[in-house]
């Protein structure tokens, strides 16, 4: 049976439907309603991969997934079903405290569906100019989620993410121009050859060097932009601490991993046609520069989301660098730890969402000390996720970082893995300080005790158990997928 | 059908290639906004013009005539309605002011053009449709962002995207004779006019709130 297709179908007939509506209840039903749809689909999904020859294709290999991509479809449905599952009490509140008009949050239950359904094209698509469009279209439409409060600093967060967007992605349709110029001088130019991934990677021993190696850098800096690899990252703080709560949640969650998928791609086939060496020491390079840069920020800061923001850059960093390392084992780790982020990242975002609603600041001097007596059951959500985002057993984080750090030492990378350490413990100290300082003591402030200290906390509280539970014990069939898609990475066919 | 001689094609599309560059050029040191946006669409006017000669003198080339198509409904006449429609909807000041004056400038971009054609000599075996398109459009592709850089005006950072954008197009049809597939044409022509349309909205967005249109006055985000 069709899976690919409907996925796209539902997701993006969800997100026109709500034109249509007028209530923000029956909009964020349809919302809710879609993504398990989608969902749904996906965990049919992960069997078909698994059996042989490891492939679906649908629609004369239009949309083709593999291992990874049905990895990348998971998340993504995961953590759309989450957000929007948090959403719609998120933006009542919002609506009762007069912080956005109907006409906004109508946007964002138009939008959502349709942010989400470009990232399932990204991974489903196997033509890399398709994947490209696909991307410019997940930028374009999630750019007026990042605006939708009209305050002056989420009109330049806005501004700069679109405007850093398009430069890069401009950078990246460049760099696919230049493979696709590399396939065509092999395929005698009579006829237009396909431009899809497989079929380029069935030519990859004989594309021409130079266009690869010119292609890759081109499409590292720019869907490392859009990834929120260091140095250009200077979007992605503004952008997720600017944008709603469930959509810096997705933001965060998995538009920056969808990004990294669609460098991967490009990975996988410049490791094809050159060898190992050139695509995974730049993939390496970036990852660390990420990760070192994030520490530094994440102790000075004053901002609550802008301080998750860069413990996202540097997780990115380190799945980046993990994959860099390039041994099967940091590669599953790498895969694993996408997986845990998406799950950990949007709880704390939520968290954060509950927050600025209740204190209406993002300030930590001015929400904390004493937030667990203030609004107990979003700060403890809070202190759970942090400790687990910050890599505390026995949350699975903590197993991921250790399968990469272990993975690097034992494929001897030993400076590297000591960096990657280094790194990971600044933010560590960073993260856990800074909670510290807003969680535990007396409120400063009297804050009035409002009914909506258990507004979404049932989301929370279910991504959280989701984490536990996976944490703990991973069923076969998706450890299976993430072992597949490693192969994929690490070179398999 | 193969009436055009294949170098007279090539020396055709040279031409027009060079002719994108002295316009971008112009946009450059031009400083007036609705100036610059009729400089854009002339820019993509010569694009079209080149999709249509390939199409013209190549075999199995007919879809750039549709690419050709699109090119001149969407960059040369539905968007610069559009941006033109919001200049004087919004009533801003014609007047550009760029950071840095024009013959530095000019100067800065006659150094991109230089560094477009050494990036560019390695591949001219492969650039099948005379040497210098290729490196115009890296040309293009580095001027762009300088212009981008240059410019303190929303609406002249969104042209200054698009002439990135005409760049990139243009090495397409250089490195590969034909363009890419249709269905890839047809997604980057969607997403651009998407583009604008979300950039217009967001200058109009910003020009409400901060009631001016000047990007360095977005800065209070740091750290």
């Amino acid at each position: 049976m069709t899976l690919l297709a409907p996925i796209l179908i539902v997701t993006t007939a969800a997100g026109l439907l709500c034109l249509l509506l007028r209530s923000g209840r029956a909009m964020a039903l349809v919302n809710v309603l879609a993504f398990t749809v989608a969902l749904g689909l996906t965990l049919r999904l992960l069997p078909a991969v698994l059996q042989p020859p490891g492939v679906v294709t649908e629609c004369k290999e239009f949309f083709r997934a593999d291992a990874l991509s049905a990895w990348m479809v998971l998340l993504i449905s995961v953590v759309s079903l989450g957000s929007a599952l948090y959403a719609g009490r998120y933006f009542r509140r919002d609506l009762e405290d007069k912080a956005v008009t109907p006409g906004r949050v109508k946007e964002f239950y138009v939008l959502t569906p349709l942010f989400s359904a470009g990232m399932f094209l990204v991974v489903l698509a196997n033509n890399l100019g398709v994947m490209w469009f696909a991307l410019e279209a997940t930028a374009l439409s999630s750019v007026l989620l990042v605006a939708m409060y009209s305050r002056k600093t989420s009109l330049e967060a806005a501004w700069k993410y679109v405007m850093l967007g398009s430069m890069g992605l401009a950078l990246a349709l460049f760099g696919t121009v230049f493979t696709y110029a590399a396939a065509i001088s092999q395929d005698s130019g009579a006829h237009l050859p396909s431009f899809n991934w497989s079929h380029l990677m069935i030519l990859a021993g004989q594309l021409d060097p130079h266009m690869i190696k010119l292609a890759f850098v081109f499409v590292l800096i720019g869907y490392g932009t859009k990834a929120g690899l260091a140095p250009m990252h200077t979007w992605l703080p503004d952008a997720h601490s600017e944008a709603p709560s469930p959509t810096s949640a997705m933001l965060s969650g998995v538009s920056l991993k969808v990004a990294l998928y669609a460098l991967l791609r490009f990975h996988i086939l410049t490791t094809a046609s050159l060898g190992t060496d050139f695509s995974q020491t730049l993939l390496l390079v970036f990852g660390l520069a990420s990760m070192v840069l994030a520490a530094p920020f994440i102790l000075v800061q004053t901002n609550l989301k802008r301080l998750l923001a860069y413990s996202s850059l540097e997780h990115v960093g380190l799945i980046c660098a993990g994959i860099g390392l390039n041994s099967p084992i940091t590669v599953f780790g790498a895969l694993l730890h996408m997986g845990y982020h998406a799950l950990t990242k949007p709880v704390l975002f939520f968290a954060a969402g509950n927050i600025h609603q209740a204190c209406h600041t993002l300030q930590m001097r001015r929400i904390g000390p004493g937030l667990l007596k203030v609004l107990p059951l979003t700060a403890l959500c809070m202190a759970l996720a942090g400790a687990a985002a910050v890599g505390l057993p026995p949350f699975g984080l903590f197993f991921s970082e250790l399968t990469v750090l272990s993975g690097g030492f034992a494929a001897g990378h030993s400076v590297i893995s000591v960096i990657l350490l280094a790194a990971i413990l600044a933010s560590f100290c960073g993260i856990l300080y800074q909670l510290t300082r807003i969680l535990p003591g007396t409120p400063k402030v009297a804050r009035e005790a409002s009914a909506r200290r258990l507004d979404g906390v049932s989301t929370m509280a279910l991504m959280l158990g989701v984490l536990l539970v996976f944490s703990i014990w991973l069923p076969a069939p998706l450890l299976d997928v993430m072992h597949q898609a490693a192969g994929i990475i690490g070179g398999a066919p | 059908m193969n009436p055009v001689q294949p170098e007279l094609a090539s020396q055709l599309i040279t031409l027009l290639a060079a002719a994108m560059l002295v316009i971008q050029l112009l946009m450059v040191v031009q400083r007036m906004l609705l100036t610059n946006i009729r400089l854009f669409a002339l820019q993509s006017l010569m694009l079209a013009g080149i999709a249509t000669i390939i199409g013209f003198s190549h075999h199995n080339a007919g879809h750039l005539y549709a690419v050709a198509g699109l090119t001149l409904a969407g960059k040369v006449f539905f968007l610069p309605w559009l941006l033109n429609r919001q200049v004087r909807r919004i009533e801003i000041e014609q007047e550009i002011n760029p950071l840095l004056n024009a013959s530095a400038s000019m100067l800065l971009c006659g150094g991109f053009t230089l560094l477009g054609y050494i990036v560019a000599r390695p591949f001219t075996s492969l650039a099948r449709l005379g040497n210098n398109t290729l490196a115009v459009a890296v040309t293009l592709l580095l001027t762009g962002f300088f212009l981008m850089i240059n410019r303190r005006k929303a609406v002249s950072q969104v042209l200054a995207l698009l002439t990135v954008e005409n760049g990139v197009m243009l090495a397409a049809v250089a490195l590969t004779t034909y363009g890419m597939p249709l269905v890839v044409e047809l997604g980057i022509f969607f997403d651009l006019m998407v583009a604008v349309m979300v950039l217009g909205l967001l200058v109009y967005r910003i020009r409400e709130t901060f009631s001016s249109m000047d990007v360095t006055e977005l800065s209070q985000l740091k750290g």
